[in-house]
């Protein structure tokens, strides 16, 4: 968010200290600011969660702490804040409190780089998408941490269940993230935004069918890269009591899950952003040509429109990562193993390699329809999907004779 | 080799998509939660069927104190204590206690009442903060109360049968005053004419 | 460092305690596995802490008073624990049962058997990760437990069944009622196995996994779906009939014909849902052709039963439970054993355990749908 510093602070002729000193102000605002979103976000997801998880069972979920029980994570953390801090004699003392603060950035600094809108991203960083990569395998060394430190057998199995799942599926996820990357020609998040278009035919995931499926491998390493079901082996309840978490109470506790939760939009941002256009908007094909020929208050509305955007691309996402936790059963290790090294390698290889011959492709004359076809069809196949995701749901419904009813729905 | 490869990639792709397909379907769908205690139209004692085995109630007015409940309880919940008048030969009925701590709601003590005099109500949250208040007592100390006689020609006056019998709940708000000691009289009694002699 | 950590680390195997505070031990069930990495080397498991001596219970409690106690031999198919026991004692009254009364009593177990079932399939799907098929099938169980409580009053232990008949008449409407749970359960079924039974990380993780080979099963004595799924073809029911169970149709499922192997947990899960079908089967049967009658025959409200011994036997949703009853001519019993399939399903774990990884050793666990009360009564 430099150049919004930059044009607050243009007016004010400031010495250069000065301006330094500004500038440090304004980082520890921006800083403030995300990590005031993240809390504010993952504490939110983990009702909207539980909301939807009771949804799906049948159930109702929290809906007594405020507005439809909009407040329960407050509750909750509160709750968690006032526990009694309990560190069991035989852990490693130093490791174990150190354990949560390393997993914590992981998870908070990828908000860095995240373009939430045309400009509103913390840090516009040229390698963003390597950034985020990074940092975010930061999160690997705290629970293995956590898991060492515990001194408890089962916490042991999941802090190396974890180190070893994370690590393999970096893999996978990288490749994913270099088939967007060659299309595109960037590492930069706000230039891998530029590149794609507003309709969803202009987007990377309908652009070929090899990043088709690179949406889907990335997908899924970057579920097992945030220990989500299927992929939730290093804290499974029912083989590992919970992993890496088994010792862990109160505040502790809540700041692996505060992670975990945190990691949900991270999850959905990297793939909106990656596959789903960010934040373009429809119908416009220079979205800064517009802002830079929009009046002040045109600006504003283009800029929050784009966050809209992108806001309701990273909700969808959002609600299928959790109804995906709350459907599928979690693989067994070597499974997991399997999965990575067997198909989804293999298949990111081919991925890149697809992908990058449709990049040699010439692009005109001919060329130009035959690509725009491809873009249709692709983009016709991922609404199919969806529709039928949504007329199987309809036939689930009838099948068993249930009316549709949205009774307790909020 | 590699016709089972792409298989299993279809098979999983599918089996997800029908599985996500069912979870997505419930979201349209109503809950079945009943939102117990307070968010629901009537209490829930009243929705009850009948026949449930809730707490033990009695009505001491129709009892004819021949304590066929007192034997036939596995777990001696039940104490009842009678008194014979010397000069109208009438039987009084002095005690009837259920401890609802000790009963397991197995029902053989209905069964063998001749009136109906005892029997399971619908009531089932016995909450309490000391475990000497689920003590029922049906018969203040003190208090004689003359043992019903049945009748060859009219039937007894019992509670007709599947219907549901609520008079408890006002006892359950105010429960009788009881002496820990009288409680721990009762078990000791319990102990000592316990049928369980060895062999 | 602490010391205990590094020496957990070192290239020997660990031995860590399964329970019995373990989320998937379904009770308190200790299993002491010996591991190497995550595989496991040797199971030890070790039972008896639910023991509540059910069966001296027995000697001190009059005929009648037990039969509460049968139901918490195995909490999940209590009218099975009440079947075997009254039919043991009729056996040695010689009490002859109503027809009703014996239509009534299958219709109560079948019922019985489906909601244990949904539980077992739901519970196992359950240690494997996937949360919502649980509820589920508790959900479609709740709406027999509703039902159960107009049959009989209790949700749970039902204590339904005396001697010589059942506690209680149908009340008016319940047989309509049980018919329309059977039209909505064969369609909840298809969508149960489209959510759960049907996906393939699901399959994956069961195939292959725990496979009790058909020798093996027979000679540790397992029964009821644990046995069937290993390619033995036996049931109770038709093999030894009781009851009104001859007058019916249905069929005996046995694995072999599903994916993977005859004996593997996959096969154990589908002979369950298999089996929920064919018990709804069995109670259409036996409600579309109730009998008026009776439904409790005359019998003396202390019943004193003379000098003799009985063994009656059941096909309990775990498999074979027996009751072997020796009566001394007073009114209580001299002695009583009850025979479950629970811990022969137990004691089959030290010798398919070893070679599984921990996941796969919940998943066995879930598939042997074993319940502790019933191991340890």
């Amino acid at each position: 968010m430099k150049y919004l510093f930059d044009s607050l602070t243009a007016n004010w002729n400031l010495s250069p200290w000065m301006t330094t000193l500004a500038l440090v102000l304004w980082v520890v605002v921006i800083t403030a600011g995300v990590l005031v979103f993240m809390a504010t976000f993952a504490g939110f997801t983990s009702w909207v969660e539980r909301r939807i998880a009771g949804r799906m069972q049948s159930r109702i979920g929290p809906n007594r702490v405020g507005p439809f029980g909009g407040l329960q994570w407050l509750a909750d953390g509160l709750k968690c804040f006032l526990k009694e801090d309990v560190i069991p004699k035989a852990t490693d003392p130093v490791l174990f409190r150190l354990a949560p603060y390393l997993v914590f950035p992981g998870g908070f600094a990828a908000f860095a780089a995240l373009p939430f809108g045309y400009g509103i991203a913390a840090s516009n960083i040229d390698i963003g998408i390597f950034y985020i990569t990074a940092i975010t395998s930061l999160v690997v060394i705290g629970i293995l941490m956590a898991g060492w430190s515990s001194n408890n057998k089962w916490s042991l199995i999941g802090g190396v269940r974890s180190a070893a799942q994370i690590i393999s599926y970096e893999i996978p996820g990288g490749l994913a993230i270099l088939t967007v990357v060659v299309l595109a020609g960037t590492l930069n998040m706000h230039e891998l935004v530029v590149a794609q278009g507003g309709w969803p035919w202009h987007w990377f995931i309908f652009r070929n069918p090899f990043t088709f499926v690179a949406f889907f491998i990335f997908f899924a390493s970057i579920l097992a890269e945030g220990n989500r079901t299927p992929f939730d082996l290093p804290e499974a309840e029912s083989e590992l009591v919970a992993g890496y978490l088994t010792e862990y109470t109160g505040m502790r506790f809540l700041f692996f899950l505060f992670t975990e939760w945190a990691n949900v939009w991270v999850i959905s941002a990297l793939l909106t952003t990656l596959f789903l256009g960010g934040w373009q908007i429809p119908g416009i094909t220079d979205l800064g040509a517009t802002i830079a020929a929009a009046t002040s208050l045109g600006k504003w509305f283009w800029v929050l429109l784009s966050v809209a955007m992108f806001f309701i691309k990273t909700s969808a996402l959002v609600f299928l990562v959790i109804q995906i936790r709350w459907t599928l059963p979690r693989l067994r290790v070597d499974q997991l193993m399997i999965m990575c090294w067997k198909y989804l390698v293999p298949m990111g290889f081919v991925t890149l390699l697809g992908s990058a011959i449709f990049l040699v492709l010439p692009r005109e004359g001919a060329w130009a329809w035959f690509h725009l076809s491809v873009q249709g069809i692709m983009t016709l196949i991922g609404f199919a999907i969806v529709a039928g995701l949504i007329g199987r749901a309809w036939y689930n419904i009838h099948a068993l004779k249930d009316r549709i009813s949205l009774e307790n729905w909020l | 080799m590699l016709k089972q490869y792409f298989k299993n990639i279809k098979n999983a792709s599918t089996s997800i998509f029908e599985g996500l397909a069912v979870t997505l379907s419930y979201m349209v769908r109503k809950p079945i939660t009943i939102q117990y205690p307070d968010r629901i139209e009537k209490p829930l004692p009243e929705m009850l069927p009948p026949t449930f085995r809730g707490i033990l109630e009695v009505d001491t007015g129709i009892c004819t104190v021949c304590m066929a409940c007192m034997k036939r309880c596995p777990l001696d919940t039940i104490y009842i204590e009678s008194e014979r008048d010397p000069e109208t030969r009438k039987n009084y009925l002095t005690r009837f206690d259920i401890d609802v701590a000790r009963c397991m709601v197995c029902g053989l003590c209905t069964e063998v009442c001749p009136t109906g005099a005892i029997r399971h109500s619908t009531e089932f949250d016995a909450v309490t903060s000391d475990v000497i208040n689920l003590v029922m007592r049906y018969v203040q100390p003190g208090d004689k109360i003359p043992a019903y006689k049945v009748s060859k020609e009219e039937e007894p006056p019992g509670v007709p049968q599947n219907e549901p019998y609520c008079r408890l709940k006002k006892q359950w708000d105010a429960p009788a005053p009881l002496q820990p000691d009288e409680v721990r009289g009762a078990v000791r009694w319990k102990k000592q004419t316990s049928k369980q002699e060895g062999r | 460092m602490s010391r205990m950590a590094v020496e957990t680390l070192d290239n020997e195997s660990t031995i860590v305690n399964m329970g019995p505070q373990h989320p998937s031990t379904h009770g308190v069930i200790n299993l002491r596995l010996q591991l190497k990495g995550e595989v496991i080397e040797a199971v030890d498991p070790n039972v008896g802490f639910l023991h509540r001596s059910i069966e001296k219970i027995a000697e001190l409690t009059q005929y009648t008073g037990f039969i509460p106690y049968t139901d918490r031999i195995d909490y999940l198919g209590a009218m099975f624990g009440n079947m075997g026991y009254c039919m043991a004692v009729e056996k040695l009254l010689g009490v002859e049962v109503p027809r009703r009364a014996q239509y009534m009593r299958v219709i109560a177990c079948e019922l019985n058997r489906i909601i244990n079932h949904l539980i077992a399939c739901g519970t196992m799907s359950m240690d494997l990760g996937a949360f919502t098929p649980f509820l589920h099938g508790i959900r479609e169980r709740e709406k027999v437990n509703d039902m159960m409580e107009k049959i009989c009053g209790a949700r749970l232990n039902y204590n339904y069944m005396r001697f010589g008949g059942v506690s209680l008449d149908y009340m008016p409407g319940l047989d309509k009622e049980i018919l329309a749970f059977l039209d909505r359960f064969e369609r909840f079924l298809p969508e149960f196995n489209r959510l759960i039974t049907g996906n393939e990380i699901f399959v994956q993780r069961l195939l292959h996994v725990g496979v009790i080979p058909k020798e093996t099963a027979i000679h540790y004595g397992l029964g009821g779906p644990n046995l069937r799924a290993s390619g033995v073809d036996f049931d109770v029911r038709r093999d030894y009939p009781y009851s009104v169970y001859p007058e019916f149709s249905f069929d005996v499922v046995t694995g072999g014909h599903y994916p993977g192997e005859c004996g593997d947990s996959y096969a154990r899960y589908m002979v369950r849902i298999d089996e929920m079908r064919q018990s709804a089967r069995l109670v259409r049967q036996a409600v579309e052709g109730l009998p008026e009658g009776e439904y409790l025959a005359k019998v003396a409200r202390n019943p004193v039963p003379p000098k003799g011994e009985v063994y009656s036997k059941v096909e309990s949703v775990r498999g074979e439970m027996g009751f072997y009853l020796v009566s001394d001519g007073t009114d209580k019993p001299y002695r009583l054993k009850v025979r479950t399939s629970s811990f022969c399903a137990m004691s089959v774990m030290p010798e398919i355990g070893p070679g599984l990884m921990v996941a796969d050793m919940t998943a066995f666990f879930g598939s042997l749908d074993v319940v502790a009360p019933e191991v340890d009564r």
